[in-house]
This record gives structure tokens, sequence and C-alpha cells, in this order.
């Protein structure tokens, strides 16, 4: 044992070490963040609650009930009902069990007319599992909601035409969709 | 004779301890029965199944591609190497070759996972021995690689973004500007964890001469991964049978000598630094195109094992009919996958009886094979032993119990 190691052994040099090392931390910035009155933004693209984008021009949902997001959703939370008229299909029921989903975002990916998108709202708890089951009044809400906080005038979802895929493999209606206009409602004072 | 009758009641037993299942260093919930002599554990038996979900019964019903978002729930703090082992098995079976770019992202994926699974590993296993300073630094770090992953697929943990044949969507430039910049602080923090434990003598005491277990025992007991790198066997499967965009970097396999807790624990800091290393040669080398392999399955592949619906001008035809395209993708038979997630060697041994959904898929998941190692490691150590044993090999019940 040479004298350097009697030393350290003597005056605990290696966990002085450390110590210097968490006195230097306590006097830099903190990393941490005073959750509920300070907000982190998501980044765009996160897959938080869902939501129907409320057409411009009808004010109503853009889903054309072609069912694809029903089967294709892992978890099977999405239930459809539509009737059948001159070859065409009017959406009657839309469900999503956000309590079973598993936020894959698949559903928004999937979608031919990119009526369905999971939005960047992350703070949706509740006290009663009613509020989970979203209907189409329900999902349409829920884009007003989110569309009333966003700060820019467009809207694109990330999901909606993922980047560097060959547009070929995309449906038409995705190939031409553009981002979507948000209105903000002008506040009367 | 009164003297006889106390020590008649003084005779020593040996007494059952039932640790978890919720117990908080079981790191989930384990459940072991231990057998003890005083404080020295004679016996011990762990107990899983407690978190069991069905996984592989589930992937059966569903095809290949919406069996993907389970994945993420089998190890669920290195998702991305999951759904990265689970892809590579699956593009074996279907014979697709994802494009160069992907495969570079799938590698920096898997690369930034195993970083942040080894924090949290060394995080938890240094709070169950004692040290907790390291607890709250290391999550400073693990921040700013989840925060990157929610900048390129949206979620922040069961991420489910590589896709057979490819991955989801496209990184974009500041993800690779702020991973760089990752990188180039990150051996910086390696060495403060490495101030805070390296050298102290309680961590010293803790680690060194426990858990000790020769190579060849650990190759019999079937450990993988760092565990049995820390025994000076030098596999990993990375380099032994390379995937993804291993084949194009450089980097070494680091190797322990004694197999105790200390050597495992330098074995898992040495594969933080060389990690690091892959990443910024991935980034450097990042080619340009396309994510997603042409002859990629959609993501509503129909479950006969076709390879796509056409997508047609009419739309209420393109979305009734399964199409007349009736190419069949997936062929019959069985196979092994293996890939290296951050716990060990992840298999997918998968039966396919030709259709777009799995006739039987299994996993073969480090974790549980490394519990099954606690016994062995186990026997002859003190109580307070048994928490830094499982921490060292690193289990996450998760995928333990499947």
């Amino acid at each position: 044992m040479t004298l350097r190691d009697i030393a350290k052994k003597i005056f605990f040099l290696e966990i002085m070490k450390g110590l210097a090392l968490t006195f230097r931390t306590m006097i830099n910035h903190p990393v941490t963040r005073r959750y509920p009155k300070v907000k982190r933004d998501p980044f765009p693209g996160f897959r938080g609650r869902h939501a129907f984008v409320r057409d411009s021009e009808t004010g109503r949902e853009k889903c054309v009930a072609c069912l694809k997001c029903s089967i294709v959703c892992p978890s099977r939370c999405i239930r459809i009902e539509y009737k059948e008229t001159e070859g065409e299909r009017i959406l009657e029921r839309y469900e999503i069990e956000a309590l079973r989903c598993v936020f894959c975002g698949y559903c928004a990916e999937v979608c031919p007319v990119c009526a369905l998108v999971l939005t960047e709202v992350y703070e949706y708890a509740d006290y009663s599992r009613e509020h989970f089951l979203f209907d189409r009044e329900r999902l349409l809400k829920n884009w007003d909601d989110f569309s009333s906080g966003l700060k820019t005038d467009t809207y694109f979802n990330k999901f909606w035409r993922p980047e560097g895929i060959d547009i070929k493999r995309m449906p038409v209606g995705k190939r031409l969709q553009e981002p979507i206009p948000i209105k903000h409602e002008e506040k009367v004072l | 004779m009164e003297q006889m009758e106390i020590e008649k009641d003084l005779q020593t037993r040996e007494l059952t301890l039932n640790m978890g299942p919720q117990h908080p260093a079981t790191h989930g919930v384990l459940r072991l029965v231990l057998e003890l002599d005083g404080e020295t554990v004679i016996k011990c038996t762990p107990h899983v199944g407690y978190l069991h979900r069905g996984t592989e019964k589930l992937s059966e019903n569903r095809t290949y591609i919406y069996a993907l978002p389970l994945m993420d729930r089998l190890d669920y703090i290195s998702s991305m190497s999951n759904d990265v082992g689970y892809c590579v098995a699956v593009e074996r079976l279907f014979g697709i070759e994802a494009p160069e770019r992907a495969k570079y992202i799938r590698t920096i994926m898997s690369e930034m996972t195993r970083i942040s699974s080894h924090i949290i590993w060394l995080a938890t296993h240094a709070l169950d021995i004692g040290a907790m300073t390291v607890f709250l630094y290391s999550f400073r770090e693990r921040e700013w690689l989840i925060d990157l992953f929610e900048m390129t697929c949206g979620a922040r943990l069961t991420v489910s973004y590589p896709r057979i044949g490819g991955v989801r969507c496209d990184v974009s430039r500041e993800f690779l500007d702020s991973l760089y910049k990752f990188t180039e602080e990150f051996p910086k923090r390696i060495e403060e964890y490495e101030t805070l434990i390296d050298q102290n003598r309680i961590w010293l005491q803790r680690t060194k001469g426990i858990g000790v277990i020769s190579a060849r025992d650990a190759v019999h007991c079937g450990l993988t991964g760092p565990t049995l790198r820390g025994s000076g066997v030098s596999y990993d499967v990375r380099k032994h049978e390379p995937y993804d965009a291993y084949p194009f970097v450089d980097f070494e396999v680091p190797v322990g000598e004694n197999g105790d807790v200390y050597d495992r624990y330098r074995c898992r800091m040495e594969e933080l630094r060389q990690s690091n290393r892959i990443i910024r040669q991935c980034i450097e080398k990042m080619p340009d195109g396309h994510i997603l392999a042409d002859d990629a399955p959609d993501l509503d592949m129909p479950p006969e094992g076709r390879k796509r619906l056409i997508p047609d001008m009419s739309l209420s035809h393109a979305c009734i009919s399964l199409s007349d395209e009736c190419e069949h993708i997936t062929p019959a038979g069985e196979f092994y996958s293996p890939t290296e997630v951050p716990k060990g060697e992840l298999g997918f041994y998968i039966v396919s009886d030709g259709s777009g959904m799995p006739y039987r898929m299994r996993f073969r998941s480090p974790s549980f094979v490394h519990a099954s190692a606690l016994p062995r490691l186990c026997k002859g150590h003190m109580v307070a032993d048994v928490i830094a044993l499982i921490g060292t090999i690193d289990i996450v019940l998760g995928e333990c119990d499947r």
C-alpha cells in the first residue's frame, strides 16, 4: 500500500470528490420544472387525446366510414356504425374508448381522408369512466378545444403524411391533403 | 433442567421470508421466497407471473403489423429495442430488406434506448444499494433522450416507431443536431457518475466479490448481454449475427473478468461509451433516401397475408374490397431471430402458417432467463446482497412475465 492509498483511506478522498460534485450541482440551475404552474409544450406530432378534424366547409367531421381505423387498431377500441345509401356511406355512430387505446397512432396514419388525429393535449384526466368514451360530438369538441389553444394559423399532423415515405403508397385523399386552417376567434371585449 | 428448556426454546430454525411482490427493490412484481439461516440465504425461489398479460397469445390474433405496439409493453423502459427486434424478425421472415437510411435510424434508436436503459439500471441499482445522488443525476440525461424520442415519433415511452420494412417517419435535422450535441456532452456525464460511485468505498464493499458467477456457469444458465459479458464471455449478437447498420460501424464489446456485481457494473458503464460512439458514427454516415422498403406491407395489411390493398381513385372501392391483388408474402415455416436489447438477447421464435397472422410466437426474453439464475447467485449471500443481485441481473418484469 503506497502513501497515496493511505492518504486516500484516511481523508476519504473519493467521497470528498463526490461531495464536491454534488455541491457544484447545488449552485447550478435546476433542470426540473414546477409542473402544474409551468407547463411543458409537447413536440409537434405528440400522440395525445383523440379528435375529429372539423371540416371548415360543412362544420362536421370528415369521416367516410371506411372502417380502416377500426380494423387497424391493435387494442380494438374503435366502434363504427354506418348506413349505406346509393353507394355512399353515412356515419351513424363513432366511438373511441380512450381508456383502452394504446396511443400507437395507427388510426391517424391509416385514415384516407385525414379525419382523425391524435392531438397534442395530454391533460385530460377525469373522475368518471364515461368521459373517456369519445363519441362524435365529443371528438369534435376535442378538436375545438385543441385548435383554440393552437398558436399557429394552420395545422398539419405529422402522421397524416409521414415524412420520407413514398407518396405513391398513399391514397389520393392523403396526397392532396393540405394544412388545415385554424380560425382563431377574436376576443370580444 | 431449566437450562435445557431455555436452550430448546432458543434453538435456531430456518426462517422463510417472502420478499415481494410489492417490494420496491424488486424492480416490479418479482416475488422471492427466501430461506434464511440467520442473515444468510440458503435457498431462493423466484416466483414470476404477476405481470402476465398474454402478449404471445394476443399476437396470434393480430397480423404481424398490429402486433407491433404490443412489443413496446414487453420491456417498457427499452421499448424501441423490442420493436426493432420484432421488425428485424418479421423482415427476415418476409424476406424484406429495409433501406439504408432506415437501418441507420433504427441503429441510432436502439443505441439511444440502450443508453437510456443502462442509465435507468444504474440509477435504480445505485439507489437500491444506497447511493441516491446518481439516481437524480441520471434521470437528467434520460429526459434528454426521451425528449428526442418524442420529437421523432410523438411518444415518450411506448414509441411503436419502427415499422416492418423501415421506420414510420423520417428524423428531422434538429433531431440529429440535438443528438450529436448529446453525444458530445454524454462522456462527461458518464465521468460524473463514475466520480460519484466508482471509487466509493461503500459501493466497492457492496459490489466486489458479490454474486460471482463463472463463465462456464453463466453460459449454462443461459445468461446473455452485459450479465454474461461481466463474466468474461465475449458474446454479443450485434457482433456475431449483425443486423441493421451494426456491420458498418466500429465498436468494441467490453468484457469483465471476475463476474461479480462490480464487473458487470464496469461492463455496462463501458457499453454506455460504446453506444455513444455508435450513435456518433451513425449520424456521420447517415445516408439519404427513403425510409420504407418498396415491398413493405401496408399498415392495413389484410389478415390473409396479402401484401396490400390497392389505393384506388374511387375511395369506396379501395376501402371495401380486399382488392384483386393476391400476392402472398408470408412464407410458411418456423424460424428464430435474435437481437441484442439492453438486457441481453431478445429472440423471436415465429411459427408461420402462411397467413398474415403468426400461428405461434414465442419470445426468448433475457429477463426471464436472468431471473432463473437468481437462486444460484443468491446462495450463501446476505439478505442485503439479494437487493444488489436483483439489480445486477437487470430484469424488467414486464418482459419476464410477458
